[in-house]
This record gives structure tokens, C-alpha cells and sequence, in this order.
């Protein structure tokens, strides 16, 4: 596992895609871009610092336009981006008709016209006085949400779906087209909006306003869902979801296991959020649900053998990369060193946000993925292919 | 806290015994609704960044620690909407009656009655509403003078709340008329009716404030929890903070931004 080359182990900042750079070009493994990005994701649940979340967005940006590759799931960050700018937009948008009320120590912003509710459904105000304080805690509400989903995009744009199925444990390759839809629809969708604009451009179709937009919407979904299907499909033709030598019963009790594990883990997330539930729901109930769950993939995967053609390796890269972001999220959960009270700037009332040195430095050491994953493959060594796409799509 | 009267001004009474602190006691001779009343003569509020001001998440008064809010951030972060195990409940007691109702409206809707008590204690509740419920009676926090005491004539701060902005609802309209202020006859009066002190703490008067920190205490309070009369102080100074770290911060976040921008153009003219 840990064995690396001297090429891939050579310490190198900045990036050269081209052969004659110190390092050999390749693809980094999908599962440490998810590790990371999911770490990524989960010390931005940690804070409603804009500062940092801004920064987070930055890294983000950063690593991505320096490490894609150039496939077509690759190209989709900006889709992500717009996204996350409409959960913002939407978050503002309630916070401000669905008023909170407002304190006579609030700026006040402006006014909607009230619409009055009766006294027995007075919890709720529709409209009245915005204040400056609503609109910027919605916002950076918001743009947390806003920086987890892109954490997810960026992991979807860096990491290739395809070869991410491939380290499914073997009992959940019983579940087969849903697990294949599941995971290759948000790349999937991407492709699918790039396809069809461009089909439009060259028909020279409206790409802008409200008729395009029913013109893209319908097409973009029925192509998505449709090749997540052909891809289930190809999958499950090459032996993809394959039940292999198991019998009836052991693919039963194999499929009970699974349930019974799956319930237990959600009975004890459920027992963990919920500090009024018996205590027996929370962590014993989701250890159970563990142990059961691993017992069902190791029946189920012993069933089925498969070999790999040309498995993606697992080397010192892939150990920085997955590290970088995993050690991210535990400095933001650990409270070493800052005051806890910084990561959530006080809104109510106003005050500047502080930048806390060791949570701004983690963000920063997620984004040294940015060097310490090897260049992306080029796509194509003999042609720039993306001059010649350009070429194709005017 | 001589100002109220069994038939004016609502009693403010908010109990810090979670952190070990006494249960305050204030009073307001003219709130128009809860929110006010928490927020005034010295006491401050904070909402929540998911459900806005109206949502009571931390209570401080300035003549405790310089204003400090409880919980404090290290204990909640007041971000999302605390849980129901641990959260400021708002009770409230009717004139004359002695038993608390859990208020059915939020401190900004609620219009406190004269001569009423608003009670607000940090813990957990169950929906029976066999859980959390306060300790000390109403009678042992509420005003039972008739007539007003102390310095009636002049108010007692004359710090004001800045007026409401245009068009805000203050909820629905309370259900029994206010009754006129009592400070003309109470001045009057030269013989200041002593107030009885609640029976449950011989030494209720005002007492100096803790200055110890207040660290939570792991069982509830006790019957004993000691009543303190919260004199009306001006607002405890809020500190904006400084610039410099969102300059630094945004010059940090224009650097990898640039690289980003930078590393962009070099994918495209390659």
C-alpha cells in the first residue's frame, strides 16, 4: 500500500502537466479526493465564519483548476458554483419575507408590506422591517451550505465516477444500477447540460431566458437519467451486480444482515441527534448496526471474487491528499489554540469576524491537495484535444 | 424592583442557577412585549443566526460580569436553534395567580399583562410539561406592594431603547387595557410601603453581584436558590471588533483566489 516511487514521493510545488515536469502525470486515486473533500465539508459544517468560508471557496477554486483532468465530469465546477449562489440567494430571499422580527438595536434596511396573520398562526410573519443583521446572518447561513456543496462538486469534478465504482465492497454490488444512478447522476447531469447547450449553439438555439431554459431542463434530465442507465447497463453486462456462486440463502441472509445494520445505524444517528431518546438508541445501536452492516458485505463479498484490470494505485499522494483534508477537519474540531467563539462571528450584535490563526491554517493545509496530488493526466498526448473540441463546438 | 406594583409593571425574573448564579428579578413599568422587557435596564438579549432575534438563545445583565451572556459560546454556539433539552423556556404568571403556564407565544409576540411575572429558566422541557418547570412559585417573585417604592418620580434610567423601525408587528394586541401608570400617587406617599422579600430567601435584597465566573452546575437548583433584585444599568458596551483581521483575511483570500485564476490561465494557453 505505502510503497512509492521516487518520482511520486519527490516533494514539488506549482504544476506541470507536461512530461518534462519532475512528475509523472496521473490520475489520483477517486477515493482520496473524496476522503478530502469530505473532510473538507465537514470542518466547513464547523463555522459560520465568512472569512473562512470565503477561503474555503478559494482553496477550493484553487485546487480544482489545478488539479482536474480534462474529462467532461471535469468541467462542471462552475455548475456547482451556481449552485451554491442560488441556496444563498434563497436563504436571503426567506429571511427576509418570512421576517424574524427585528430589535430596535437592528439597522434597519427596509421594509416589505406586512401581510398579516391571524392570532392563532401568529409564530409566523409574512413580510415587515429587514434588518441589516437578518440579511447577513441568512447569508453566511447560507454560504456554509453553500461551501459543503461544493466540497461535493469539487470531489465529483477531480475524482472520475467510473473508476470510483469499482472500490464498491462486493456485497453492494447486489444493489447494482441503484448504486451506479446514485453516484454518476450529479457528473452525469453535468454532461448532460454541456451537451445540450452545446447541440443548442449549433443550431443556433436561444441560450439565454426563461423559454431556453424549459428547452435545456427537460433534455438535460431525461439524458442524465438515461445514461446513468446505459452505464448500469455496460456495467452490469461486464459482470457488474453479478450474485457469483451465491446461493439463494446466503443472498437472503446476506440482504438481512445489510437491512438490520442499516436500521440500526439509523436508529442510533437518530439516538445521538436526539439528547431526549433512551440511551441505549445512540451509540450501542449504531455500533450494532456497524457490526451487522460489515458482517453483510463480508457474506455477500466473499461470494463474489472479481480481479481489477489495472487498479488504481494507493500511494504517498494519496495518503498526503486524503491526510491533508482529514487532518483539516480534526484542527477545526479539536479547539486547540483559537477560541471556540470565533468560528461563529457574533451577528446580533454586529461585529467584524476574526480570523483564528490554526483554523486558517488548516483550511490552507486542504488546499496544499493543490501540489501534493501529481498532475492530472493530459487527455490526450498526441493532439490538444480541447483546441480541437473548441474547433467541433463553433 | 419597587416600582412594580401587584397591579402595574411586569416583573422580570430570569434564573442563572444552571450556572450556579441567583435567579434576578427586575422590573418593567412599561413593556410592550416580552422582548422588551428582557431587553431593557441593563439586560440583553441574543437570537440565533438560524432563527433571528426573536429566538431567546443566550440572557445577560450588565450588573452580572459586565453583561455576560449566558450560555456562553463555548457552551452553545447559537448558530442553529438549540435543543429542547437545553434552552431558555419563557413562563409566565397571571396577575394574582400563583402557577406558571409555559408561554404559548415568543418574547416578541407576547405582550406582558400588569401586575404579571415573565419567568425565564435555562434547561430542558418534555411536551407533558413534567419536565423543567420552575422551581420557585410566582408569589415568591412577584411584587406585593400596592403602591410603587423608591425613586418613582424620576425614571430609573433614562437610557432608551431606540423607537422600533416603521411597519414592525408587535404581535397580537394584549388582552386586558393598561392600566395607568401609578407613579403620581405613589409619590404621594411620603411613608414607603416596605415590600416583602420572598419567603423562600430571607436576604433577597440586592446583594453584590458574583464576580466569579458562573461555571454550570451538573444538578438543578436547589429550593434554596437565592433571589437577587436586578437594579436597572445601562446597556453593557458591545465591541464591534477590529477591521484588521477581515483585511488580512481578505487579502489572503484574493491570494488563492489569484493562484486559482492564475493556474486557470495557464490550463487554457497551454
Amino acid at each position: 500500500m505505502s510503497r512509492t516511487t521516487p518520482v511520486a514521493a519527490m516533494p514539488m510545488s506549482g504544476h506541470t502537466p507536461d512530461t518534462g515536469g519532475r512528475r509523472l502525470p496521473r490520475v489520483l486515486h477517486p477515493v482520496a479526493w473524496w476522503i478530502w473533500a469530505l473532510a473538507l465539508a465537514t470542518a466547513v459544517s464547523r463555522t459560520n465564519n465568512p472569512l473562512l468560508l470565503f477561503l474555503v471557496l478559494a482553496v477550493l477554486g484553487y485546487v480544482v483548476t489545478a488539479r482536474r483532468t480534462e474529462a467532461p465530469w471535469a468541467r462542471g465546477f462552475k455548475y456547482y458554483l451556481y449552485l451554491a449562489l442560488t441556496v444563498v440567494a434563497i436563504r436571503v430571499l426567506f429571511r427576509a419575507v418570512f421576517a424574524t422580527g427585528i430589535t430596535p438595536h437592528d439597522h434597519f434596511l427596509f421594509s416589505l408590506p406586512h401581510i398579516p396573520t391571524p392570532d392563532w398562526y401568529a409564530g409566523i410573519q409574512l413580510g415587515g422591517p429587514v434588518s441589516l443583521e437578518a440579511l447577513l446572518s441568512a447569508a453566511t447561513d447560507g454560504l456554509r451550505l453553500a461551501c459543503m456543496l461544493c466540497c461535493i462538486g469539487a470531489a465529483n469534478t477531480l475524482a472520475n465516477p467510473k473508476r470510483a465504482l469499482r472500490v464498491l465492497p462486493g456485497a453492494l454490488h447486489e444493489l447494482g444500477v441503484a448504486v451506479t444512478v446514485a453516484i454518476s447522476v450529479a457528473p452525469q447531469l453535468v454532461q448532460s447540460v454541456q451537451r445540450v447547450a452545446r447541440a443548442r449553439r449549433l443550431r443556433a438555439g436561444r441560450n439565454k431566458g426563461l423559454k431556453a431554459l424549459r428547452g435545456i431542463v427537460v433534455p438535460v434530465l431525461e439524458d442524465a437519467l438515461e445514461r446513468s442507465l446505459r452505464l448500469a447497463a455496460g456495467m452490469d453486462s461486464r459482470g457488474y451486480g453479478r450474485a457469483g456462486t451465491a446461493t439463494r440463502s446466503s443472498r437472503r441472509i446476506t440482504g438481512a444482515l445489510m437491512l438490520l445494520g442499516m436500521c440500526g445505524l439509523c436508529a442510533g444517528a437518530y439516538g445521538l441527534l436526539d439528547a431526549t431518546t433512551p440511551t441505549f438508541l445512540g451509540l450501542p445501536a449504531m455500533a450494532v448496526g456497524a457490526v451487522l452492516c460489515v458482517a453483510g458485505l463480508r457474506l455477500g463479498g466473499r461470494r463474489v471474487s472479481r480481479t481489477t484490470y489495472r487498479p488504481d494505485p494507493w500511494l504517498l499522494p494519496e495518503w498526503a491528499v486524503a491526510g491533508a483534508g482529514v487532518l483539516s477537519a480534526v484542527l477545526l474540531f479539536s479547539n486547540v489554540g483559537y477560541n471556540a467563539a470565533e468560528l461563529n462571528p457574533s451577528i446580533y450584535p454586529l461585529s467584524w469576524p476574526t480570523l483564528p490563526l490554526v483554523p486558517t491554517f488548516a483550511i490552507l493545509l486542504a488546499g496544499s491537495a493543490g501540489f501534493l496530488a501529481p498532475p492530472p493526466t493530459p487527455p490526450n498526448p498526441i493532439a490538444p484535444r480541447q483546441r480541437a473540441e473548441k474547433a467541433e463546438a463553433t | 424592583m419597587g416600582r412594580c406594583t401587584t397591579t402595574s409593571g411586569a416583573v422580570l425574573a430570569v434564573d442563572f442557577s444552571h450556572w450556579g448564579g441567583p435567579v434576578y428579578r427586575s422590573c418593567g413599568t412599561t413593556p410592550t412585549t416580552g422582548y422588551e422587557l428582557l431587553n431593557q435596564g441593563g439586560w440583553r438579549t441574543t437570537g440565533t443566526g438560524h432563527d433571528g432575534p426573536a429566538f431567546i438563545c443566550r440572557i445577560g445583565y450588565s450588573g452580572q460580569q459586565g453583561g455576560k451572556q449566558y450560555p456562553t459560546p463555548q457552551q452553545d454556539d447559537c448558530v442553529l436553534t438549540p435543543p429542547a433539552s437545553a434552552y431558555w423556556s419563557y413562563w409566565h404568571a397571571d396577575p394574582g395567580a400563583n402557577s406558571w403556564e409555559y408561554s404559548q407565544l415568543g418574547a416578541m409576540l407576547y405582550k406582558p399583562k400588569p401586575g404579571s411575572v415573565d419567568l425565564w429558566i435555562f434547561g430542558g422541557t418534555n411536551i407533558e410539561g413534567t419536565k423543567g418547570r420552575p422551581k420557585l412559585t410566582p408569589d415568591q417573585l412577584r411584587a406585593h406592594n400596592t403602591k410603587a417604592t423608591g425613586k418613582v418620580g424620576t425614571p430609573a434610567s433614562t437610557d432608551r431603547a431606540p423607537d422600533l423601525p416603521p411597519g414592525t408587528d408587535t404581535g397580537p394586541k394584549a388582552p386586558e387595557p393598561k392600566k395607568p401608570k401609578p407613579a403620581k400617587s405613589a409619590s404621594a406617599s411620603p411613608k414607603p410601603s416596605k415590600s416583602p422579600t420572598p419567603s423562600a430567601s430571607p436576604s433577597a435584597s440586592t446583594s453584590p453581584s458574583p464576580t466569579a465566573a458562573l461555571t454550570p452546575t451538573q444538578s438543578g437548583p436547589a429550593a434554596g436558590t437565592k433571589v437577587v433584585d436586578a437594579a436597572p444599568a445601562a446597556d453593557a458596551k458591545t465591541d464591534a471588533g477590529s477591521l484588521v483581521p477581515v483585511l488580512v483575511g481578505g487579502s489572503l483570500i484574493v491570494l488563492v483566489g489569484g493562484a486559482a485564476l492564475y493556474a486557470k490561465r495557464r490550463r487554457r494557453t497551454e
